[in-house]
C-alpha cells in the first residue's frame, strides 16, 4: 500500500466518522429499544429488533455510498475529477460544518435535532409501533434518508475519493471502509443495549455530551472542507501553473 | 375495571390543543411509567409497585383541579417517579426529547 492509498483511506474514514457523529439514528435505536424492552418484549427479540435496524441503517449508507461512487466514476470516467466537483464539495462540506455548529441540535433539554417536528413525531410514533423486524428494518432504511441533508457532506467527499483508489477493489474496500465508520457509533450503542447497559444511562451520555459531538462534528467538516480545498484545488492549480 | 378502583372526572388538555380533551385514566399512567421502569431494567414486581405509588401521588394532587394539561400530569408524575427511580423518571421525562 503506497502513502497515498493510505491518505485515501484515512481521509474516507474521516468522512465515515463525521457521518457517525449525526446523531438520528442512534436516537431512533434508542427509542425502539426503549419501547421494545418497555414492554416487556423478550430480549432475544429485542436484539433482533435492534439488530435489524442497525442492518437497514447499514445497507442504506451502503446503497448511498455505493450509488454516489458509481455515479462519479460513470460522470467523470474519462476526463478525471474536475476542480469544479472539488470546490462545490469542499463548499458543501464547509456550509454544513457551519450548519451543524449553529442548528444541528435544538436548545432545549434532551436530544432533540434540527427535524422539522412533524417528521420527528413520525419517526417516534414507528418506534414505538414497530413489532416486526422486517418493520425495524425499514425504519433503519428511511432514518438514514431522512438525515441526508447532513450526511450528503461526507458522503459526497467520500464519492469524490474513493474513485482516486488505485483499482476497483480498493475502491471496495473504500466502500466498506466508509460504511464501517459511518455504522461505528450506531454499532456501539447497540452493543451497549445488548450487553444490559441501561438506556437512561445511553441517553444521559448522549444529552451531557451533545455539544461535544456538534462541535466536533461541525468542525471535522470545516477542516476537512478546507483541506480538501488546499489539497485538490489550490495544489493542483499551482502545479498546473508551473510553480511546483 | 380500572386498577384504582375508581372513575376519576378530571379532564386531560392533550398537547399542542389540536386534539380533544380526554378523561383522565390512571391505568394508562399506570403502564407508561411501568414501560419507562422496565426500559430502565427495573424488576417487574418493583415497577408495578413505583407505578403504583406514583399514580397514586400523581391522582392526589389532580383530585383538586378540575381539569389538566398532558404536561402537568407527566411533570407531576415524574416529579414523584424521580425520588423513587431517577434512571426511570428522567427517560419518562425525556422520552419526547430524543429525536
Amino acid at each position: 500500500m503506497n502513502p497515498e492509498t493510505l491518505l485515501t483511506l484515512a481521509l474516507i474514514v474521516a468522512c465515515g466518522l463525521i457521518h457517525a457523529s449525526y446523531q438520528l439514528s442512534v436516537s431512533v435505536l434508542t427509542l425502539l429499544s426503549g419501547h421494545a424492552i418497555g414492554k416487556k418484549t423478550h430480549f432475544k427479540r429485542v436484539l433482533r429488533l435492534s439488530g435489524s435496524y442497525l442492518l437497514g441503517t447499514i445497507i442504506m449508507t451502503l446503497l448511498l455510498i455505493t450509488s454516489a461512487v458509481y455515479t462519479t466514476l460513470h460522470i467523470f470516467s474519462h476526463s478525471g475529477i474536475p476542480l469544479l466537483a472539488w470546490a462545490i464539495v469542499c463548499g458543501l462540506l464547509i456550509g454544513l460544518g457551519i450548519a451543524t455548529w449553529v442548528f444541528y441540535y435544538r436548545k432545549s433539554t434532551g436530544t432533540s435535532l434540527w427535524l422539522p417536528r412533524s417528521m420527528a413525531q413520525f419517526l417516534t410514533k414507528r418506534a414505538k409501533t414497530t413489532r416486526d423486524p422486517a418493520e425495524a428494518f425499514s425504519l433503519g432504511l428511511s432514518t438514514v434518508i431522512a438525515e441526508i441533508l447532513f450526511i450528503a457532506g461526507p458522503l459526497a467527499a467520500a464519492a469524490l475519493l474513493i474513485p482516486l483508489l488505485p483499482s476497483t477493489g480498493w475502491q471496495l474496500v473504500g466502500i466498506l471502509v466508509y460504511t464501517l465508520s459511518a455504522s461505528l457509533s450506531l454499532g456501539i450503542v447497540w452493543i451497549l443495549v445488548g450487553s444490559g447497559h441501561s438506556l437512561s444511562r445511553i441517553q444521559l451520555w448522549r444529552e451531557k455530551n451533545k455539544r461535544f459531538l456538534q462541535f466536533s462534528g461541525g468542525s471535522l467538516l470545516v477542516l476537512l472542507g478546507f483541506y480538501l480545498y488546499t489539497e485538490k484545488i489550490l495544489f493542483a492549480k499551482a502545479v498546473l501553473l508551473g510553480g511546483i | 375495571m380500572s386498577l384504582f378502583g375508581q372513575r376519576t372526572v378530571i379532564d386531560i388538555v392533550k398537547a399542542g390543543g389540536t386534539r380533544p380533551s380526554e378523561e383522565f385514566n390512571a391505568d394508562k399512567l399506570h403502564s407508561s411509567i411501568v414501560a419507562a421502569c422496565l426500559a430502565v431494567r427495573t424488576p417487574e414486581g418493583q415497577a408495578e409497585a413505583i407505578a403504583r405509588d406514583v399514580c397514586t401521588a400523581t391522582m392526589a394532587w389532580c383530585s383538586t383541579k378540575p381539569e389538566v394539561t398532558s404536561s402537568d400530569l407527566r411533570r407531576i408524575a415524574s416529579r414523584t417517579l424521580q425520588t423513587h427511580h431517577p434512571d426511570a423518571a428522567y427517560l419518562y421525562k425525556h422520552h419526547k426529547l430524543i429525536v
